[in-house]
């Protein structure tokens, strides 16, 4: 399975991924349009960001995943096909034990606080390349 | 037939006893397990709260045992006398089963005070499908509208959160002086008390239930300790839970409060494992011995365990007591020591906000215990922290900060930590 790789000392903390992954994840896939969305879908992908340090974070897809053993109801699991960590939200019944298990401190609450939101779903089809990855402009993410 | 050889026997199968037995069938596919258990099947025992107040379709998870396993589930049954000497374990149906290495993970049973009118109808434990069930009906049958809880522990105010989606007039008592006595400290229990009672949950510390009275049919009136009286159609008890080891008293494994295990969660008794709720376990932190009856640990256990049984040499770093939960709209995670005594090593690091609190408690520069409330956000990467024993000297005074990641860490652990392909510094 392809992995997306951080190299800090590339990332301009543009942000550009966060915004790509939003346009991605929303219903048009348009630029201003999901931005003059105020229901527009939370970033998967997060910039850290400490003085002159940053980097793209998103889940790992951990291969032993914390967040798929400790959930409660299975929301949380692994495609077996992809090897991508997904959250189906029907399931998910906001117990917040993948936001207490999680290694890097991704899991985030939706804004609602309902369920677990802004997870990244590896949202693209083999031999293609996630949007955060194909718009960095300095190659502070790869897929590999 | 009423007798039956297997390598492997597993006791109870909630999520310790599964966790064991698709480990041990992801080493060896062909193994063939034998399961005993009271239940109808495998269930997720946490979701009976949100089944009940209906934020949840189904008990069922996700998780099965995999399809074509060598499996046998004796269902609706149970291990009435272990022979740890010749392997075998007698069963209530008059079964007898033979076994090269057996897993103990029969849970948890609720702790049920002395109370006088215990019996009435419309008195509950809540910790299992039965009580569901129960529940249910009762609820379809008579349409309570008065509930009261005994316990303001995990199980307590669970339950309450059920009872607050299905609109019931809530008393919750609590024998201590703050609520969750074992996840908070008295500051961070003040906020959980605001959000309850403003959504109406009458919330009663340092009381307990002298007795419960009923009508002849069911329950109507709980006494407390004050003696104030208290008009009541439901009460459920929820002070705890003990490990279910009272059918282990002849069998010569080593019981205390739990039943006892080593770093490789194997009992005193060779070839004899135990897991979940039912073991205890060395204590990550305090180096103690004691039960931590949480979901993560059972998993975690039941996969050493699992390992062990086939023969492996895998060693158990220690239980960790933590938990999450969301009640009212007000979310909390708690880790490790979050009442430590007061002085020396300890240091603790508090921020207090309008509707969040989060506290860090410090031994050596090290994380040992975590409250955070009302923001729960990164609460697995102070988790990690504390697993991991990093010290924290170099980043100490960003610890409390809403924006503290990743990013705070030295290089060398945002380096090694990010699994797979890893993160370039």
């Amino acid at each position: 399975m392809k992995k997306i790789r951080i190299h800090e000392e590339y990332c301009i903390g543009c942000h550009l991924c966060e915004i790509t992954c939003v346009v991605k994840h929303s219903p048009s896939g348009k630029l201003i349009k999901t931005f003059r969305d105020t229901n527009r879908p939370a970033p998967r992908v997060r910039v850290e960001e400490e003085g002159y340090v940053s980097f793209a974070l998103q889940c790992r897809h951990c291969d032993d995943a914390p967040c798929v053993e400790n959930c409660l109801t299975g929301a949380m699991y692994r495609d077996e096909e992809t090897g991508v960590v997904l959250c189906d939200e029907d399931r998910c019944v906001g117990c917040w034990m993948c936001i207490m298990s999680c290694p890097f401190g991704v899991a985030e609450r939706n804004a609602e606080h309902t369920h677990i939101g802004s997870k990244c779903d590896g949202c693209v089809k083999k031999g293609e390349v996630p949007p955060c990855v194909e718009n960095c402009p300095n190659e502070a993410l790869t897929y590999e | 037939m009423n007798e039956i050889r297997t390598p492997y026997l597993i006791v109870g199968f909630s999520v310790a006893g599964l966790w064991g037995a698709r480990t041990i069938w992801q080493k060896d596919p062909e193994a063939s397990i034998v399961a005993v258990s009271d239940e109808d099947g495998f269930y997720s025992r946490p979701l009976i709260t949100y089944f009940l107040g209906g934020k949840s379709q189904s008990i069922e998870h996700r998780l099965k045992v995999p399809e074509g396993a060598p499996f046998t589930f004796l269902s609706g049954d149970r291990v009435e006398h272990l022979d740890t000497q010749n392997r075998m374990a007698f069963l209530r149906s008059g079964k007898k089963v033979l076994f090269d290495r057996a897993l103990i993970a029969t849970g948890g049973v609720p702790v049920v005070p002395p109370i006088q009118g215990l019996t009435n109808e419309g008195v509950f434990t809540f910790t299992g499908r039965r009580d569901l069930m129960a529940m249910q009906e009762f609820l379809r049958r008579t349409n309570p509208k008065r509930v009261l809880i005994l316990g303001g522990g995990f199980i307590g105010l669970k339950t309450c959160e059920a009872f607050m989606h299905l609109g019931l007039e809530i008393t919750l008592v609590e024998l201590a002086s703050r609520l969750l006595p074992l996840m908070l400290d008295e500051e961070a229990s003040r906020y959980l008390e605001d959000a309850l009672r403003k959504t109406g949950v009458q919330v009663v510390l340092k009381e307990t239930i002298q007795g419960l009275e009923g009508n002849g049919e069911k329950l109507t009136r709980a006494t407390l300790q004050s003696g104030a009286h208290l008009p009541v159609d439901c009460a459920v008890v929820a002070v705890g839970v003990r490990p279910n080891v009272a059918w282990l008293s002849d069998s010569g494994i080593t019981v205390r409060r739990g039943v006892v295990v080593d770093a490789f969660q194997e009992t005193s008794q060779t070839g004899i494992f135990a897991a979940g709720d039912v073991a205890e376990t060395r204590n990550l932190l305090t180096g103690e011995w004691n039960v931590v009856a949480i979901w993560p640990e059972a998993v975690r256990q039941g996969k050493v365990a699992g390992m062990n049984m086939t023969g492996e040499r895998i060693p158990y770093p220690g239980s960790l007591p933590l938990n999450a939960l969301d009640l009212g709209g007000l979310a909390l995670v708690s880790a490790g020591i979050v009442n430590p005594p007061e002085g020396a090593p300890f240091e603790v690091l508090v921020r207090r906000e309008k509707h969040a609190y989060m506290k860090v408690v410090l031994a050596e520069e090290r994380i040992v215990g975590l409250i955070m409330l009302g923001r729960i956000e990164k609460s697995g990467l102070y988790i990690r922290l504390l697993r991991e024993r990093i010290p924290v000297t170099e980043f100490k005074e960003r610890l409390l900060d809403p924006r503290f990641g990743l990013v705070n860490l030295p290089r060398e652990y945002r380096k090694s930590w990010v699994e797979g392909v890893g993160m370039e510094v």
